[in-house]
């Protein structure tokens, strides 16, 4: 079974640093540089534009400055007495144009002269250094007469040009555009964190679903242009979800409809459509998911019947019922039941053998069923066989036992007394092994290892042999013992020794199950294609249930009267095999309590024929 | 001398049997079947019945069950049998006191037998039982039964 994970193509585990760098902060760390090189040019810019500005607007005060100056000494040194109002009056006309703070003229000796604001009179130091921190400019400029006499120095406190103002548009300006890229980057920021981390956690995802932790894949939430990336995502994974799903059902019900459906048409599902035994499937809810012809004929239902039932419901036995439990349960070892029903004249007996599937994870067990009823008759018949066997085998031992003992004693060593032992050890010996040879011909017979002496055979001879051989058993009973034979027969080609056995066993039949003083007719006859030796006697004849089975190994009717006569059961098994070994075969005609009539017929060969013909 | 009935459908057998009794001087009269075995007994009793198991005509467990009470047969039985399950057949038999020898059996063992059993009820003194009786089992064991 493949793992579903060996769909994807592998994926190499990320580092952890580097996942976590992907994880955002990467991204952020790069925003945040840009932001700060951002805001740096900004601030470096707003430094340089300043410090140039604020060169130049100290040029320009200057300039101001000492025109101001200039003019205001010319405008006093025109005066013969310049008072403090005149200053004033010239200061306050100028102040309107220009940014004046204060006035101070200094006599040549160092005295003040005049003072504008007046205020400032009392103040040893210029204004300039008394509001530190203010952008001032201070001139000194000598003030000289219309005629070139020095008339002191004048000092004058120009206040610098509107550098507040510059500096508020600079920084609204430069702090806007910082203002800005902030939030440019916060935006950038938290849409990257949007994407990114559900592409982090879906890499995450997916290196778990291939290291087996997790069984699922994450699906992706994303919106806005990757919306459609998202939703391809999301469609593969519930494809897969939907396609491992199927997989898990198919792998739940491998031997259910899914599995059947697989089989249909192929050359397992013939074959094992034809098994000679019976094969049931079950799912994992023990119902039949399939079975065989074979099954069905032997639970004597249609296969229709049988599949989607339970299988316990089928089967109604309850060992059956206990062994499909244990296999479902997981007991590996198979168990096999046997099943036996009975009807009026027949029992048969089915041998059920439970084993799970294979595969344990799917469930489900595997039923064969087989009848065993030849089986279990083969069986019987063989404990019957040694029953039998033992009995006889015990008669003939039972005589040599005791007539040896005999023999041993003093008070039977006369001779009349020693004979008789004698006689009766000998032909105890040959009944003894007339019955092993039996056995083992019967045993060669079992395994398919009996091979024919072929031969010249006078069958005529023959049967009048057999016939002699009986004579003694018949005149004992009383019972008329005559054989009929045509003038001339030709000899056939066959096994002497086992077709006398043959002759012996249907004569000797005759004899032991006829009463006495019945009638025992042998007949041979020959026509162009065959000889028939026909075996009829009036004895306690077959009846009609056991006649199917006279020619089995071993069988023997279960009459009382049958029981009565000492016998094996394999005399008319020996006799068929050898006809048939023959190219012939035996047949049986009889009626209960009237009698019987066995019928050997062995093919001519064509020179046997012809001369059969030219009689 | 006692009147013995030997019952068994194997001539040999029966021969034997009649051979060693006749031999050790008692009085054998052979039957080849249960039904003539039960004829004879029925005309005369004997004083211990021999007798085999599987018979034509009537076996031998039918014919010690028709004699068993009966009176007919004085000192004891003694069934021989060939049968796979001799066992079984001598717990079924052991209440009547009934022997029971597998085949092949020591004919000797059987005279010995047979002569422990007609000797001890005389030695006991005690009048003759029907084969099977409470009686019948405490003399058997006395006689030194196997």
């Amino acid at each position: 079974m493949a793992e579903p994970q060996s769909n994807f193509a592998p994926i190499k585990p990320a580092r952890p640093w580097r996942q976590h760098l992907w994880d955002g902060v990467l991204p952020e760390a790069l925003g945040l540089c840009f932001v700060a090189i951002i805001l740096a040019a900004l601030a470096a810019g707003y430094l340089v534009a300043d410090h140039f500005w604020q060169k130049q607007s100290q040029a320009t005060t200057r300039t101001h400055a000492e025109n101001l100056a200039q003019a205001l000494a010319t405008a006093l040194g025109a005066r013969e007495e310049p008072d403090e109002q005149t200053l004033a009056a010239l200061a306050q006309g100028l102040s309107r144009c220009f940014q004046l703070r204060s006035v101070r003229w200094t006599a040549a000796d160092g005295t003040l002269r005049l003072v504008w604001p007046p205020q400032l009179r009392a103040a040893a130091t210029p204004p300039a250094e008394a509001q530190a921190g203010q952008r001032l400019v201070t001139l000194t400029v000598p003030v000289r007469s219309p005629t070139g006499q020095p008339m002191g120095d004048l000092l004058i406190v120009h206040e610098a040009d509107d550098r507040h103002g510059y500096r508020t548009f600079l920084l609204l300006n430069w702090g806007g555009a910082a203002g800005l890229t902030l939030l440019a980057f916060a935006a950038f920021h938290q849409r990257l964190r949007r994407h990114l981390r559900p592409v982090a956690a879906i890499e995450r995802s997916l290196h778990s679903y291939v290291a087996g932790v997790e069984k699922e894949l994450l699906s992706l939430q994303l919106s806005d242009s990757l919306g459609s990336i998202a939703r391809g995502w999301n469609t593969l994974i519930e494809q897969l979800a939907a396609t491992q799903q199927q997989l898990r059902n198919a792998q739940q019900a491998q031997a259910g409809p899914y599995v059947a459906a697989r089989l249909e048409n192929t050359l397992f599902r013939r074959v094992v459509d034809r098994l000679p035994f019976g094969l049931i499937c079950t799912g994992p809810d023990q119902r039949i998911t399939y079975a065989n012809p074979s099954a069905a004929a032997l639970l004597a239902r249609p296969v229709d019947g049988l599949v989607g039932r339970p299988a316990g419901e089928v089967i109604d036995n309850p060992a059956v019922s206990q062994a499909i439990a244990g296999a479902e349960a997981g007991c590996r070892a198979g168990l096999s039941v046997d099943h036996t029903t009975k009807d009026k004249d027949h029992e048969s007996t089915l041998r059920f053998r439970i084993m799970p599937m294979p595969e344990p994870a799917s469930g489900g067990i595997i039923i064969t069923v087989e009848d065993i009823s030849q089986l279990r008759e083969g069986q019987r018949a063989r404990d019957n066989f040694l029953y039998h066997v033992t009995h006889e085998l015990r008669t003939p031992l039972t005589n040599i036992a005791a007539y040896a003992e005999t023999l041993t004693q003093p008070g039977f060593d006369d001779e009349q007394t020693r004979k008789e032992c004698y006689n009766v050890l000998i032909s105890e010996t040959r009944r003894l092994s007339r019955l092993v040879e039996d056995i083992l011909s019967i045993s060669q017979l079992e395994v398919g290892t009996a091979r024919l002496d072929i031969g010249q055979v006078d069958l005529l001879r023959l049967v009048r042999q057999m016939v002699q051989d009986n004579l003694g058993a018949a005149d004992e009973k009383g019972i008329d013992l005559t054989l009929s034979v045509p003038p001339k027969v030709p000899k056939i080609n066959g096994d002497k020794q086992r077709l006398s056995v043959l002759l012996n066993n249907l004569i000797g039949n005759a004899v032991k199950y006829t009463p006495s003083g019945g009638k025992v007719q042998v007949s041979l006859e020959v026509d162009q294609r065959q000889v028939r030796i026909a075996v009829k006697d009036t004895g306690i004849g077959i009846a009609p249930e056991d006649a199917p089975h006279v020619f089995e190994k071993f069988y023997r009717a279960a009459d009382q009267a049958v029981q009565a006569v000492p016998g094996t059961g394999l005399g008319l098994a020996l006799a068929r095999e050898v006809a048939r070994l023959h190219g012939g075969d035996i047949f049986l005609e009889s009626e209960k309590g009237k009698g019987s009539v066995f019928t050997l017929e062995l093919p001519l060969s064509p020179t046997e024929a012809a001369e059969v013909t030219a009689r | 001398m006692s009147r013995i009935l030997v019952a068994e459908d194997d001539p040999h057998i029966l021969r034997l049997i009649s051979m060693w009794l006749t031999r050790h001087g008692h009085e054998v009269i052979e039957a080849r079947n249960g039904l003539v075995a039960r004829e004879l007994i029925s005309t005369q009793p004997v004083d211990v019945l021999v007798s085999d198991v599987n018979m034509p005509g009537m076996d031998g467990l039918n014919l010690v069950e028709t004699v068993y009470g009966t009176g007919q047969v004085r000192h004891g039985v003694i069934v021989l049998t060939n049968r796979w399950d001799h066992g079984e057949i001598g717990e079924r038999l052991a209440d009547w006191g009934v022997q029971v020898i597998a085949k092949p059996f020591s004919p000797s063992r059987l005279s010995e037998l047979i002569e422990s059993m007609t000797a001890g009820t005389r030695r006991a003194g005690r009048p003759a039982h029907s084969a099977g009786t409470p009686d019948q089992q405490s003399t058997s064991q006395e006689a030194g039964a196997p």
